[in-house]
């Protein structure tokens, strides 16, 4: 039961989202008068509900799968061992950190305390910036989700292979910084004595295999409630969006190389989906929305969101904040861009 | 709120929303929201969500007996206490489950999402197939096949055996609807309508969402700015909502 406090502890603008459901409804109703359409009202609800519910109930085995992974892997796995495999110099040791979360599979929302955690336990800059931006894309599940959305084409390659470059690039920018003491907030920064970090300190012998099961079981529950409000507060305006905002409007807005490329990296910022689902639900944009901007989305989402920024401001200064999310931006901005420009 | 308290609450959302899922399943409604060849993963869903939540039942009932242990976990302002953020949330999909009845997506949804000519491109598309017998082929078949570019038109006055819900567009003229699905890739939420046009005399008097059967030979038509295809039906009767109401590209 050790780790539950870093999920429950993680603050979040969950009014955010509800604030903006609420202005989509009254956009969407203001356009009749209320009395005279109740039944239209109610429609509209019937399918916001049917949405909705299909995206959470498609989410959750995911979701579930994620935070079983997640708490199987702080229960069961000895850090110190793994840190050792992790090169020191930054090219190796980027790489190294993208592919982390093959081993970690952890979304965005996990990524930060455990980055953080992993920082102060020895792990380089470098490789902990890779793993901080690639592990919610590179790791076996979200692998899955996206292929279960797209299938094995070149949306999942792009995705994966654009998230990796991006990552271990932004590792190499970073590597410039020799202590992640210089990045991190300097309350987070306090060496293993004096922050408190239950989940690394080398396991303990007397911890029977059946506490260890129950950890793992209390942590996935912890993550299935920490991740799963941000998940369906997405879902809801995801659905909110579909059903009050009419395809045409979207594809307006959408349709230009460009702009459809700004538009989905507003929105990967806005909707704030886990990675390990937010391919099902781009799947509902794919037909209003170019190629590129649907794979900018994918991209970007998972480095930069509502939730993700505010956990990086609680761990990383100000400064690494800023460049963690103007790169990424950049990058992705510039994938999709030249996505549709090859392809157009 | 206590860790115990919230540890039982935790516990009690995770077993209502595993029930929640099941009773979707038997319902036989779960195909209304996901593709079905994702069932298998929410009946996984149900066993996984019941076991955590009795374990974390359990723990909440092991952390009052020492409750003591546990204090250094909780960090700065949060002593003792955590929020319940979480678990209203996770309770909004059961209390919207519950409160409105479920129906599958229907012409009240084309309005948000439009139809479209256009086959989707999407994943798991299986490739056109122009041997398939006219009266097998649903109306996602007849709208590829109206979509391929090799489509010289031989097709073109078969008979085609659809079903389909009645939706009236705007853009059709008198005594035409449409008969439509929704097909759907992954879940509710990438479900794009198609349709064919259908020419009836007594089409007025079909109330919007009917399900029919239509026959009649097919022609191609134009509807806004897309290719269409049109029955000229010889008949149309009401029939069941089919079981599976979505098509599957």
């Amino acid at each position: 039961m050790t780790s539950s406090s870093v999920q429950i502890r993680s603050k979040s603008r969950p009014w955010v989202i509800v604030i903006t459901i609420g202005i989509l409804l009254v956009i969407g109703t203001s356009q009749f008068p209320i009395l005279e359409f109740l039944p239209q009202i109610w429609s509209k609800i019937s399918v916001f509900a049917t949405i909705f519910l299909g995206i959470f109930i498609e989410a959750i085995p995911f979701l579930l799968l994620g935070t079983l992974g997640s708490g199987f892997v702080e229960a069961f796995v000895d850090h110190d061992q793994l840190q050792r495999l992790i090169p020191r110099k930054a090219l190796p040791g980027a790489l190294t950190g993208s592919l982390l979360g093959m081993i970690f599979p952890v979304c965005e929302c996990g990524v930060v305390p455990l980055t953080r955690r992993l920082f102060n336990k020895g792990l380089p800059v470098a490789a902990g910036i890779s793993f901080l931006l690639a592990a919610p894309v590179l790791n076996p599940i979200v692998i899955l989700s996206t292929s279960a959305a797209f299938g094995w084409g070149w949306m999942l390659v792009g995705r994966l292979g654009l998230s990796m470059l991006i990552a271990v690039t932004a590792g190499l920018v970073f590597s410039v910084v020799k202590s992640p003491g210089e990045i991190l907030l300097p309350s987070q920064w306090l060496h293993r004595e004096a922050i408190p970090l239950p989940i690394l300190e080398p396991s303990k012998v007397s911890r029977s295999f059946r506490e260890k099961l129950n950890q793992m079981a209390v942590i996935a529950a912890d993550e299935f409630y920490e991740m799963g409000r941000f998940l369906i507060l997405g879902a809801a305006l995801a659905a909110a969006m579909q059903t009050l905002i009419p395809q045409q409007v979207l594809l307006q807005v959408g349709r230009g190389p460009v702009t459809s490329v700004l538009v989905m990296l507003a929105l990967a910022v806005i909707l704030s989906i886990c990675s390990t689902v937010d391919a099902f639900v781009v799947l509902g944009f794919v037909s209003i929305f170019s190629p590129g901007a649907i794979l900018a989305f994918l991209i970007f989402g998972p480095m930069v969101d509502i939730k993700t920024t505010l956990m990086y401001l609680s761990v990383l200064n100000k400064r690494s904040v800023i460049y963690l999310i103007l790169f990424p931006l950049f990058m992705s901005l510039l994938a999709g861009l030249l996505i549709n420009l090859l392809i157009a | 709120m206590t860790i115990r308290l919230y540890r039982y609450l935790q516990g009690f959302v995770m077993m209502l929303t595993s029930i929640f899922l099941l009773q979707k399943i038997l319902s036989g409604n779960l195909d209304w929201y996901i593709h079905q060849r994702f069932t298998p993963l929410t009946v996984l869903s149900v066993i996984v969500l019941l076991i955590v939540g009795l374990i974390v039942f359990r723990a909440g009932h092991n952390t009052a007996q020492d409750h003591e242990h546990h204090d250094h976990d909780e960090h700065d302002d949060h002593h003792h206490t955590v929020s319940g953020w979480g678990l209203l949330i996770v309770l909004i999909p059961l209390v919207l489950g519950v409160l409105i009845p479920a129906k599958p997506l229907n012409s009240d949804a084309i309005s948000g999402k439009g139809i479209s000519s256009a086959a989707p491109s999407a994943a798991g598309s299986s490739p056109v197939r122009f041997d398939q017998a006219a009266d097998d082929r649903n109306i996602l078949d007849w709208i590829r096949l109206f979509n391929s570019d090799d489509s010289s038109g031989t097709y073109l006055g078969q008979s085609a055996n659809v079903i389909g819900f009645v939706y009236h567009d705007p853009r059709l003229k008198d005594g035409q609807f449409l008969v439509s699905r929704f097909a759907i890739v992954c879940c509710a939420a990438d479900a794009f309508a198609i349709g064919m046009v259908v020419d009836w005399p007594k089409s007025a008097s079909l109330p919007a969402d009917q399900w029919i059967k239509v026959k009649g030979p097919v022609q191609s038509t134009q509807l806004g700015d897309q290719k269409m295809p049109l029955i000229q039906a010889t008949s149309v009767e009401n029939v069941q909502v089919p079981d599976q109401p979505y098509l599957f590209p």
